[in-house]
């Protein structure tokens, strides 16, 4: 692979890895699994890299991502009972990961728990909308549906979200 | 515009993705239905909270150095260097490209020990110092015992490893501890202790030398990572971190004992 495909991939589409890993983290919860759908994503994109000519770096990533995150989830789901206690011991232990700001604050809980608890297709829609920014034309080209279910899906979504709050603050007031 | 007509576009005017002449319509049926006003502001609201309370994550350090590891990984199979893999109970399978140069590189090491019984080259002890470095960032290798306490980590060495290593507790300067694990280099097994320093990984890697002299701190870089190497008190140290190179001095002078 030339040095200068390998640079114009860490220029082009590595900047978006924040944005890839934030929709990982909300599809598939665990950080580790994250991760590693991430990494497979970069590297599987790495190789398709020559598929992709000028355009948005960031929704080429996102809809990889994406992707990997689903056949992630399908493959490894059997895997989840054999997790090793010792990845779970340094999960807790590394301080990498004690100042993630999600765990402090309610609010930050009660927003997170709500889209947690929406089904994967609005929850996605959701991130991609409020957390990464896309516009309805990109969203539409990541999840690979049209435009009008793109704004079905997230007036759903925000339905469901809007109500499951108002509940919780009704209930804390 | 009826309230059902203006409902259906209220999505798209928060998110601003309605066509100029649609806004005026419904801004100007908003402005006379409180009823699709109230729907109007509980969207914004939502969206709002959403916006300023669900999390953004970054993606760790440690995940970007995989990354770039394996980018840079297929370049570098004609010459490929040592580089020890666990196979762990899922074959990861981002690991597949790896495993070939792996496979290579166990033979060529191999070689290698057989050709210099007493101690390989320092270029190659490097490449394995550094390829224990980038191991250990993948999920689940960084630590064999995880803890902040070096009442835990430094006994935890015994019987594993040939010598004591000092685990300073540095946290109140800025590197905590994470823990300690047991890597194989240069035909030792060989002492880690795991700081952190912010988001980055900081291995620090002690075995006991044959060669008694003291050398002075050896600064080289490599494929991103800052690596120092120091011959102490008959023990070999290595630190690696994609930290820079400052931070990584002012660490160095904090774990490696004067001499």
């Amino acid at each position: 692979m030339a040095e200068d495909t390998v640079e114009r991939f860490e220029r082009q589409v590595l900047p978006y890895l924040d944005d890839a890993y934030t929709l990982a983290r909300y599809l598939l919860h665990d950080e580790h699994d994250a991760q590693d759908a991430v990494q497979d994503a970069a590297l599987k994109a790495f190789r398709h890299f020559g598929s992709f000519r000028q355009g948005d770096g960031r929704a080429w990533l996102l809809t990889i991502v994406r992707n990997s995150c689903y056949d992630w989830h399908k493959s490894h789901k059997m895997d989840r009972a054999t997790v090793s206690l010792g990845d779970d011991a340094e999960a807790v232990a590394d301080p990498r990961y004690v100042d993630d700001p999600a765990v402090q604050g309610s609010d930050r809980e009660r927003v997170r728990a709500a889209v947690d608890a929406l089904p994967a297709e609005l929850r996605e829609v959701i991130v991609l909308r409020e957390l990464n920014d896309l516009s309805y034309r990109e969203i539409a080209a990541v999840v690979g549906v049209p435009i009008g279910t793109v704004m079905s899906r997230l007036s759903r979504a925000r339905e469901r979200l809007a109500a499951a709050l108002g509940d919780d603050s009704r209930r804390a007031g | 515009m009826t309230c059902a007509d203006c409902q259906k576009s209220l999505g798209a005017l928060v998110d601003e993705e309605l066509p100029a002449g649609e806004v005026a319509r419904v801004e100007e049926h908003l402005a006379n239905c409180p009823e699709c006003a109230a729907a109007h502001q509980r969207l914004l609201d939502t969206s709002a909270q959403l916006k300023g309370d669900l999390m953004r994550y970054k993606a760790p350090d440690v995940l970007k150095a995989r990354i770039r590891a394996t980018l840079t990984e297929p370049a570098r199979e004609e010459k490929p260097r040592p580089m020890v893999l666990h196979a762990t109970g899922s074959t990861r399978r981002w690991m597949r490209p790896l495993a070939a140069a792996a496979a290579i590189a166990i033979v060529s090491s191999g070689l290698t020990f057989a050709a210099m019984r007493d101690r390989a080259p320092a270029s190659a002890v490097q490449n394995e110092v550094l390829a224990s470095h980038i191991r250990s960032l993948m999920p689940g290798h960084l630590t064999d015992v995880a803890s902040n306490d070096q009442h835990n980590v430094k006994p935890w060495f015994n019987g594993r490893v040939n010598l004591s290593p000092d685990v300073p507790r540095l946290d109140s300067l800025g590197f905590p501890l994470v823990g300690g694990r047991v890597d194989y280099i240069d035909g030792h097994n060989v002492a880690t202790i795991v700081y952190t320093r912010r988001q980055h990984v900081i291995n620090v890697f002690v075995w006991p030398s044959t060669d008694r002299s003291d050398t002075p701190p050896e600064v080289s870089s490599s494929n991103g990572y800052n690596l120092i190497h120091v011959r102490r008190g008959g023990e070999e140290i290595w630190l690696v971190s994609d930290l820079n190179l400052a931070e990584l001095r002012t660490f160095s002078a904090l774990v490696i004992p004067r001499g």
